[in-house]
């Protein structure tokens, strides 16, 4: 290992951790958000995340201007319909598994049993979708948008910042609206609570420093396939050699503090998606402990509802399914893809809240106590 | 004479959200009249920081007194008529 890809190993650990205190402090909970806008018609937490985005565009142009980063980010491809169903069914996962692929984590660092069970989902269904690539990966391009754009801009042929300035000027109204309304802040009644709009902030400012040192936003979503190689190759040998999906190697980059050319995938070995997503799943699980440990909070109960454990295992899978069918987590999704107008991540939203609904639904009528 | 106020204790410690909001709220509503009468004092035991403050708003917005308290390494929130 270079010096330059221990600089990227130890930096990613640090983003990890750094947003792994943050969400646990301010309980910034994605699949939250969705959830509880169709379930208590609360906005305030995607409120939040409307300032995050807001925060990350001037950020990521910043980023951008620098000439180091790639743009768009590596691995944002051009939109699809798959996007759309991928996001849908992502919704539904991340609201039975009780949190998304970063949100999981956090919650498993703070020592959350229910997290624990979507995190082992996470893998089998990343895993699955491996068995389905090739249907999947045929269909995906059967109903791609007829567009080799990857942006709006893009799209437009526009400069990015004639885009995002007048929406994020727009929008910037919005918030300030507001927070003068105090419809941004939260009543404190927890130890060391920090508000989410501040968690929003620092999140992006994170999201900028990634981008900065691996030249993409936060995602972590490939490694959980990895995960599921790694423990295939272990268990059935054979049936892994064969699997097409594992020999792919989607990231194929420079990354801006240099080292060469980083080539990442699915399969078992140790490449560049290794090199970045591991720490970060280590950094934000450790993160979220740490935070929890210091407020005298680490705790872990493995006494749980029945319904509870089969919704967060099934959640689990289908999240982990989806978010290889989308392609992609809705952290990657909403806080780099958004920021940037990629088209896939709109349609991932337009996704996203269907299913965020129906799974309001499934976990209101069959999960829940009534 | 002063009349006798029961407590009464609910552990929604380690469940998955929102399962802790809804069960708490439903708590709630199931023993209101002795609540709003004064005749009973609810606590809930709550590991969940994001619950524990939706529970104190939601059910702090429902006219009822809330206090919140960490005990070791979960809280302790308490519902009551507001006096």
């Amino acid at each position: 290992m270079s010096f330059i890809h221990l600089y990227m190993l130890t930096g990613c650990l640090l983003i990890g951790f750094a947003a792994g205190w943050v969400m646990h402090r301010s309980d910034y909970c994605v699949a939250g958000m969705f959830r509880d806008l169709f379930l208590f018609r609360s906005t305030f937490m995607l409120k939040t995340l409307l300032l995050l985005i807001l925060v990350s565009i001037p950020l990521f142009e910043v980023a951008r201007l620098t000439g180091s980063v790639k743009y768009p980010f590596p691995l944002f491809g051009t939109p699809s319909l798959a996007n759309f169903l991928g996001g849908m069914l992502f919704g539904i996962g991340m609201v039975l598994a009780g949190g998304c692929v970063v949100g999981t984590l956090y919650k498993m660092g703070a020592g959350r049993f229910p997290s624990l069970l979507a995190f082992f989902g996470l893998v089998a269904g990343s895993g699955l979708y491996a068995e389905i690539h090739p249907y999947w990966s045929l269909f995906s391009r059967t109903v791609a948008l007829p567009t080799k754009a990857v942006t709006v801009p893009q799209l437009l042929a526009l400069p990015s910042w004639l885009v995002s300035g007048p929406l994020l000027l727009v929008f910037s109204v919005l918030v300030v609206r507001w927070f003068r309304r105090g419809q941004m802040m939260k009543p404190v009644v927890v130890d060391g609570y920090l508000q989410p709009w501040k968690a929003a902030i620092l999140l992006a400012v994170i999201g900028f420093f990634s981008v900065l040192l691996v030249g993409m936003p936060l995602g972590i979503t490939t490694a959980y396939s990895k995960m599921g190689a790694l423990l295939e190759q272990s268990l059935v040998p054979e049936h892994y050699n064969q699997v097409v999906f594992f020999g792919l190697y989607p990231l194929q980059y420079i990354p801006p503090v240099g080292g060469g050319l980083l080539r990442g995938g699915p399969g078992a070995s140790l490449d560049g998606i290794a090199l970045i997503q591991f720490p970060l799943i280590a950094g934000i699980i450790l993160g979220a402990a740490f935070s929890a440990w210091r407020l005298g909070e680490w705790r872990i109960q493995f006494s749980l509802p029945m319904r509870q454990v089969i919704s967060a295992l099934l959640g689990g899978i289908i999240m982990g399914l989806a978010s290889r069918m989308a392609p992609a987590c809705n952290i990657w999704h909403l806080m780099g893809g958004l920021p940037i107008l990629a088209m896939q991540s709109i349609l991932f939203l337009a996704g996203l809240l269907p299913g965020a609904w129906l799974g309001g639904i499934l976990l209101s009528r069959l999960v829940l106590p009534r | 004479m002063s009349s006798q106020i029961s407590i009464e204790e609910v552990d929604i410690r380690g469940q998955i959200c929102p399962s802790t909001l809804l069960t708490a709220l439903r708590e709630v509503n199931i023993r209101k009249a002795d609540l709003k009468g004064g005749k009973i004092c609810l606590t809930m035991l709550s590991d969940n920081r994001s619950s524990v403050t939706n529970i104190s708003e939601s059910v702090g917005s429902m006219g009822y007194q809330v206090d919140v308290k960490k005990e070791h390494d979960y809280y302790r929130i308490t519902i009551s008529r507001i006096p």
